[in-house]
């Protein structure tokens, strides 16, 4: 066991586990962040998918050890009332289905626009790839990524 | 449908409406309201979402349908979500596309009947004539006076309902049912991190666990040596869970986290015996080509025949299987992602010999179901931890238990047969089956219930349906559109076949065979219509399809190898949710995708080969085309959509493809 600080949603978190704890789980058990979703454990659905020094990052396949002395930043750390642009376009277009992904998405979506401003059909593509949508909203998700876009530029 | 009772309860008033059960004779002067609409003396109204939500969308369509009747809009209602009874809320069972079906007119009719309470206690007060009153955002009119809901509560609920005519509001005065842009009523939630799936639910003092499932299909726990598992720190409980009460079997480690779990499970050793360690998915299909019905006597020469194979598919959904379980002296505690709470509560209390009332069951957002969840079996093993630990535990499937311990859809074999006219125009068909019943239900090991299932041909072309059932080698399970995604997918793919032999154009040639007046020609026309002249260098598919009451035709283009658009009409009656609609549609027609591109679950030495994402290949968004649905309201009944669109979808898209469609996945082997 180790005790490791954790610099989660702006805000010093200590979490009592082995450092090879996939940081997934101590966001979920330790500290009740409930947003980064359990999808695979391999990488492989990007369910849980948030910001490790403001890169879309994997919790569940990254170790608590490694996320040390990191920004980490949930679903939950977005925003104060889900009005940040890409939460607001997904809102607009009605994005979600079940939603279980859709955390993982919007996280995504939210590290491409801090890369890339504008992006287009081909580089959305790239860079959501690896988040598997099981009830098939990939239709909105790329309209929603265009309209959070030209919301986060002020065009909207 | 009777009248609605009301009560009046500390400043609430209460409407409750039967919803008639499928197939029940219920008489008629019985009376069960299991829905219910609430109003208090703050003129706060609460529905109770008596259907689980799995992404399909229910809960929205509960809460615009009260909004509607009640002349408020759609954030003015407060959803419950209904646990497991019932007694008290009817059938809880989401499946068969069926909950707008069934839930549309009572829910309408107990918001309608608290309207016309209202308005008839407020045109009492003001002594006024009830036609001269109106009710509008949450309040009730006459001229320039104005009485809120809440302030006319306890009034109306003192009012004798058979006196007080309660009058729907017809579709072409709606507001918000078909009208409204909004989206669902849980996104904000979603989209915030806040939402709440099963497996979010672990009140205090949980445990978690995971199961070491079966290795090969159908083995049994020979042996377990639990000594290294339980030396690892936060192990609490090694525990063996029996197939025949808890589940599929294997061997549980109840710890304090999921990572201690995981590692518990690594430290196992078990021995297996019995099953089928050498089974093989590629054996199961020749065994099922063998099967094959004979192709019955034709009216003519056979123009041509087909023979297309069908893999098995897994649900899934993004959510894991899970639950969590407390057993207490005083009785069962179940919280579970499922699709039918109510079966569920009935089970449990048969199985484990309690009371209905000792034993509740409490289901959160669903993360995908897709027939899956129509099961129960980790709520068995959760219960089955908790009575070992003598506490509440929660039992999380990994993605790869998830994939290889499902209850898949079965494999197919289809032989089709056709005699043609001198143009080429079917005049006779035969379609022979070869596949397994869904073995998690005895009902469908019967090949004339799966007929009945899956048989939805739509065209005028008589001919021969014969099917041939197997004893299924796995678990086999509900999958989205069930043996319609199977039968219709063989049909529609032989079809198109025989119509691009005879040089027909596939629109040109479903037309002639769908009666001029029907809904499914109308829908052919209006998405042939909307995705216009084939350009050059596109492929092009097309497929209809008519079931659940609803109708669809969907066009699909694909150039350079890939699938670019996707038209589907659509025509499901009336309207309830515009987004709700297009998104089923949508859904489906990327399940299509997906299946037709490369999805299956194969099976070697006697295990399920693929165990993630990353092997079961499921569409991912760059694959994605774009999906244009287009709405085309009648005055039909409602009708169903969840499972509308996949199987012409799939159909559509393996055409469009160019390849060779000689089953599903195309271009890949089966099995």
């Amino acid at each position: 066991m180790g005790r490791y600080r954790l610099h989660v949603n702006g805000e010093r978190r200590d979490v009592d586990v082995p450092g090879e704890t996939p940081l997934l789980w101590a966001l979920r058990e330790q500290l009740g962040l409930l947003g980064p979703k359990y999808g695979c454990g391999v990488g492989a659905c990007g369910a849980c998918t948030s910001l490790v020094d403001g890169k879309a990052a994997r919790p569940c396949v990254t170790a608590v050890g490694e996320a040390e002395g990191k920004r980490i930043t949930t679903i939950e750390g977005l925003s104060e009332d889900g009005d940040h642009p890409v939460q607001r376009a997904w809102l607009e277009l009605d994005v979600a289905q079940c939603g279980y992904c859709q955390p993982g998405q919007i996280m995504s979506t939210v590290a491409l626009l801090a890369a890339n401003p504008d992006p287009d059909d081909a580089e959305i593509d790239a860079a959501l790839r690896d988040n598997v949508c099981r009830c098939g909203t990939y239709t909105r998700v790329r309209a929603a990524v265009r309209l959070a876009a030209r919301m986060k530029r002020g065009e909207r | 449908m009777k009248i609605s009772r009301r009560t009046f309860l500390g400043g609430v008033l209460v409407v409750g409406v039967p919803v008639a059960l499928p197939g029940s004779a219920q008489a008629a002067d019985e009376f069960a309201p299991n829905v219910f609409v609430r109003l208090d003396d703050r003129g706060r109204i609460t529905v109770t979402a008596p259907k689980p939500e799995s992404g399909q969308g229910v809960r929205t369509m509960v809460a615009l349908l009260v909004a509607e009747e009640l002349m408020v809009g759609l954030d003015d209602v407060r959803l419950e979500q209904a646990h497991g009874d019932t007694a008290r809320f009817g059938s809880q069972a989401v499946g068969g596309s069926f909950s707008a079906r069934q839930l549309h007119e009572p829910l309408r009719r107990a918001a309608a009947t608290a309207r016309c309470l209202l308005v008839t206690a407020a045109a009492r007060r003001w002594g006024v004539p009830v036609e001269e009153c109106a009710a509008r955002d949450g309040a009730v009119r006459h001229g320039r006076r104005v009485l809120r809901y809440g302030s006319l509560v306890r009034d109306a609920a003192a009012l004798d309902p058979a006196t007080v005519p309660v009058t729907l509001t017809p579709p072409e005065r709606w507001r918000l049912l078909g009208r409204t842009r909004a989206g669902r009523v849980d996104a904000k939630a979603i989209m915030t991190g806040k939402a709440r799936y099963g497996i979010d639910t672990r009140p205090p003092g949980t445990l978690v666990a995971v199961v070491l499932r079966p290795q090969w299909i159908g083995a049994v726990v020979d042996a377990v040596d639990d000594r290294a598992a339980k030396a690892v720190p936060g192990v609490v409980a090694v525990t063996t869970l029996d197939p025949a009460t808890s589940g599929q079997g294997g061997v549980a480690v109840i710890a304090r986290s999921v990572p201690e779990a995981l590692r518990g499970r690594e430290a196992l050793r078990v021995t297996w015996r019995g099953g089928t360690p050498t089974a093989d998915s590629r054996q199961w299909l020749a065994d099922l080509e063998t099967a094959l019905p004979a192709v019955p006597t034709a009216p003519g020469p056979v123009a041509f025949e087909a023979t297309y194979k069908l893999p098995l598919l897994a649900h899934a959904p993004m959510e894991p299987m899970n639950a969590t379980a407390h057993v207490t002296a005083a009785g069962l505690t179940v919280w579970t992602p499922t699709q039918d709470p109510g079966t569920l509560r009935l089970i449990l209390a048969r199985q484990f010999g309690l009371d209905q009332a000792a034993v509740r069951v409490e289901t959160a957002l669903t993360g995908g179901s897709f027939g899956r969840r129509i099961e129960f079996d980790p709520v068995l093993e959760a219960v089955a931890c908790s009575r070992v630990a003598g506490a509440p535990v929660s039992v999380l499937w990994t993605r790869d238990d998830d994939m290889r311990h499902d209850s898949y859809r079965p494999m197919s074999v289809h032989r089709l047969a056709a005699v043609v006219d001198a143009e080429g125009v079917p005049t006779w068909r035969a379609h022979g089956v070869a596949t397994w019943p869904l073995n998690i239900l005895p009902f469908f090991d019967n090949p004339d219930i799966v007929k009945a299932n899956g048989d939805h041909f739509p065209y005028t072309v008589p001919g021969q349906v014969d099917v041939t059932l197997r004893d299924a080698p796995l678990r086999t399970g509900f999958w989205r559109s069930v043996y319609a995604g199977h039968f219709q997918y063989a049909e529609e793919s032989f079809l198109a076949e025989l119509g691009h032999r005879a040089g027909l154009d596939q629109v040109e040639l479903r037309r002639r065979l769908l009666p001029a007046d029907s809904r499914l020609r109308r829908v052919l026309d209006v998405a042939a219509s909307r995705a216009g002249h084939v350009r050059p260098g596109v492929t092009r598919g097309v497929a209809c399809h008519e079931e659940y009451g609803s109708v669809v035709a969907v066009v699909a283009d694909a150039s350079e190898g890939r699938v670019r658009r996707v038209t589907a009409a659509v025509d499901v009656g009336p309207v309830l949710h515009l987004s709700g609609v297009r998104a089923q549609v949508e859904g489906g027609v990327m399940d299509a995708l997906s299946t037709v591109s490369g999805a299956q679950i194969t099976v070697r030495d006697g295990r399920v080969v693929q165990s993630s994402f990353r092997d079961y290949a499921w569409a991912r968004i760059d694959q994605a085309p774009d999906v244009d649905v287009v709405l085309v309201p009648s005055d039909a009944p409602v009708g169903g959509v969840g499972e509308l669109s996949y199987p012409p979808a799939a159909a559509a898209i393996a055409f469009a493809t160019g390849r060779p469609v000689t089953g599903m996945p195309v271009g890949v082997g089966v099995g």
